[in-house]
């Protein structure tokens, strides 16, 4: 009876080590980020989106759940530049020490990428704005690339067993990214140089790769929500110099946008901005996919 | 040189293209070739020499890559003193507030004064003004002192000032221990700075039980468990000075306090938080409430418990979202109570009180709220019947209503009315107007 006992106190310990050591627990604090490290990191690693489309990034709550997540992670894959500022820091001091800032379980993808938008005056009075600059990163793929290759070297140095795994999935990756960037290019001239209306400056990487630009925002400030006298203001400018279209994310209201748009007749749309934010945005690629074919879509003049 | 360069690069073409019709002699070919060969090593000798110069100039720059650093480094230090200043942050609060009762007596609760109701007219409420840093690898430190005019003089209160240990002290993950003095983990609204409160003055229960919060001198250590969902226990020890403790003479630890919580979400647009908290302790020197005329000496027991739930309807908390939120107290006092010029008289009974409130957020910047809150006194013994104890059987209770507008994340401006009936015959309809500004830097805030 004890000899089957030891066995079975040995299997349970067994059990526990397996299933402590299967997977690499990945806390990230966009929809976006959590795809890539699923595109990286294939089954070896879990990952926990701790918002998604629908939530605006900059205001979420520290909840009780992201406190459990948090204190589990193995890695926290984060946007960065003060996106997160609000509720971020709160849940890091609720986790390990391998995942505080400056780690190689923390990795903000503003502290790799080149950043745009980076104010030159703080001030308080021109709204909430990020002293870091624009933390939107996503929205450029070849952001997206430099932050692959820095997660791939991470989870190879979390999880260090399955290196050549996460090597050869970033190889992978890079090579259909590669590939989608050269088709998204291709169908991308004609949007070269519309101009759009945004809601809040979350689109600027991806107009700025697509060479678009934003003439005028639907916040009077960065983080104020629109007034009625800004959007007269706005509709004496675009009378006067008309933009091509107006563009919004899943989780702004469409208020604004579309009494703009009945006014001026320039249509609005709704652009994914993060995985699932539309339909037909499930993934990385489709994302991108599906913001093109939205925004060619909307512009007559670049549906071709 | 020049012009027998140009005489052989004349003669070549002239070749080139003459070729085939002119008979150069043998004697012709000869000087030209050595002129070719002259010409050639002039220019080799020429290349290498440009190419040692090249070298030499490549081999001081490297030179002058490698001394850089050799330049004192504190020389760019002497002005950037200050990037390692810790954040600072200040919170202006003030408020308008009328009052149609002149008396703001809770029946049945002999409360410390800062229980009882704020000043009527234009008042300065608490100027807060915060300072947090990690102090190095191990330890992060934050102080936060209040401004507060208080019986006409102006007073500096120290709210907050303690040590939290980083996860670089190397304690097991989730452990997180706290010293000091800080607004402990207590109830839902005792952890939070009055600022971030969704209504301008705090419920009964807190007034009466916590004197608006409990901030002693103490440490406090808290686990959170590695559970799927969220749960959370810790404990502290305190000095015994703050109320509803008081009078500690040092030496050991006047109280304590467990606590356990639970929380998660509820699909994607909801979540939840469950506590239940115990603190006990006692009050050896005497507890004065807030007139000097009575004085406790004993034991106090208290428990709490509380629960929150917000919900999003459209998913953004930014647009739309809902908070309910919940505390309720049951306190034992086991001792004396003294009143002023008379004996002291035995006491030992309970008291209660709970709150509830629900906080709509209709548009991004505007928020209405409705709260109500009520409290049972404990018996009165034979001896105190007509001091502050004696509640004359009233169970003081309280019902606010409020509307605030955010304009951005660092300032508020709020509207609230209070009908409050907290001792029998003393109805008072109150008025707030209240604003909350926000400068410098502003900390992420807790659930």
């Amino acid at each position: 009876m004890k000899r089957y006992l030891g066995i079975l106190v040995v299997a349970l310990l067994c059990a526990a080590a397996r299933t402590a050591q299967a997977e690499v627990n990945v806390f990230a604090c966009e929809p976006e980020w959590a795809a890539l490290a699923e595109e990286i990191g294939g089954e070896k690693v879990k990952t926990f989106s701790a918002t998604h489309a629908r939530q605006d990034p900059h205001h979420i709550r520290a909840r009780p759940s992201l406190i459990a997540k948090v204190r589990r992670a193995d890695l926290i894959l984060c946007s960065g530049a003060g996106l997160e500022q609000g509720w971020l820091p709160l849940l890091v001091r609720k986790a390990s020490a391998a995942v505080q800032p400056g780690t190689a379980g923390y990795l903000a993808a503003a502290d790799i990428v080149p950043i745009l938008e980076k104010p030159a005056v703080l001030d308080r009075s021109l709204g909430d704005i990020h002293p870091e600059g624009n933390p939107h990163v996503h929205l450029n793929p070849q952001n997206i690339l430099v932050v692959a290759r820095v997660l791939t070297k991470r989870l190879e140095s979390i999880d260090s067993a399955n290196a050549a795994f996460y090597r050869g999935r970033l190889k992978d990756f890079t090579g259909r990214w590669t590939e989608a960037m050269d088709d998204w290019k291709k169908k991308a001239p004609s949007l070269k140089g519309k101009t759009v209306v945004v809601h809040h400056r979350a689109f600027s990487y991806l107009l700025n790769w697509l060479d678009m630009k934003a003439v005028a925002s639907l916040e009077p400030k960065p983080g104020i929500p629109p007034t009625t006298s800004h959007l007269e203001g706005l509709l004496q400018q675009l009378k006067a110099r008309p933009a091509d279209l107006i563009i919004r994310t899943p989780y702004e209201p469409d208020k604004a946008s579309e009494w703009l748009s009945e006014k001026t007749t320039i249509p609005a749309v709704m652009l994914p901005y993060t995985i699932d934010g539309t339909a037909a945005s499930g993934s990385l690629f489709a994302l991108f996919d599906r913001s093109i074919s939205i925004l060619k879509g909307a512009i007559p003049s670049a549906s071709k | 040189m020049l012009k027998s360069k140009q005489a052989v690069f004349a003669a070549l073409i002239a070749m080139c293209f003459c070729a085939p019709v002119l008979e150069a002699s043998d004697d012709d070919i000869k000087v030209l070739r050595a002129e070719i060969l002259k010409l050639k090593e002039t220019y080799e000798d020429r290349i290498a020499e440009l190419e040692s110069r090249l070298a030499e100039v490549e081999k001081a720059k490297s030179k002058d890559v490698a001394s850089a650093p050799a330049r004192p480094a504190t020389a760019k230090r002497l002005v950037k003193d200050n990037s390692f200043n810790p954040s600072i942050g200040l919170i202006l609060n003030g408020q308008y507030s009328q009052f149609s009762s002149d008396e703001g007596e809770i029946a049945g609760f002999a409360v410390g004064h800062e229980g009882e109701r704020p000043g009527e007219g234009f008042a300065v409420d608490h100027t807060e003004l915060n300072f947090t840093a990690n102090v190095d690898d191990k330890f992060f430190g934050s102080t936060t002192a209040a401004i507060a005019l208080h019986e006409g003089e102006t007073e500096v209160e120290l709210e907050e000032a303690y040590l939290q240990a980083l996860p670089g002290l190397g304690l097991p993950d989730g452990m997180s221990v706290k010293a000091g003095r800080a607004l402990w983990t207590l109830g839902y609204l005792n952890e939070h700075h009055s600022h971030t409160d969704d209504f301008a003055d705090r419920p009964l229960p807190y007034r009466v039980f916590f004197n608006q919060a409990f901030n002693d001198d103490g440490a406090e250590v808290s686990y959170v468990l590695a559970t799927d969902f969220y749960s959370e226990i810790g404990g502290g020890l305190f000095r015994g000075d703050d109320f509803p403790f008081g009078g500690a003479e040092g030496g050991g630890a006047g109280a304590w306090s467990a606590f356990a919580r639970i929380g998660g979400d509820l699909g994607d647009n909801q979540s939840w938080r469950l506590g239940g908290y115990l603190m006990s302790g006692d009050v050896p020197g005497g507890r004065v409430s807030n007139e000097d005329e009575l004085t406790f000496m004993g034991d106090v027991d208290l428990y709490l418990a509380d629960v929150r739930y917000t919900w999003a309807p459209t998913g953004n908390a930014r647009q739309q979202e809902v908070i309910f939120q919940s505390e309720y107290f049951w306190r034992n006092e086991d001792g004396s109570y003294e009143e002023d010029g008379g004996g002291a008289e035995g006491f030992d009974d309970s008291s209660s009180g709970w709150y509830a409130q629900a906080v709509y957020k209709f548009a991004p910047q505007w928020r209405v709220g409705l709260r109500t809150s009520q409290l049972q006194a404990a018996g009165v013994p034979a001896g105190l019947v007509g001091s502050g104890l004696d509640s004359s059987g009233h169970d003081p209770k309280a019902l606010s209503l409020m509307l605030d507008w955010t304009n951005s994340e660092f300032s508020r401006v709020r509207l609230q009315y209070n009908r409050e009936e907290l001792a029998q015959g003393q109805d008072d309809d109150q008025i707030m107007l209240q604003y909350i500004m926000s400068l410098g830097a502003h900390g992420a805030h807790k659930y």
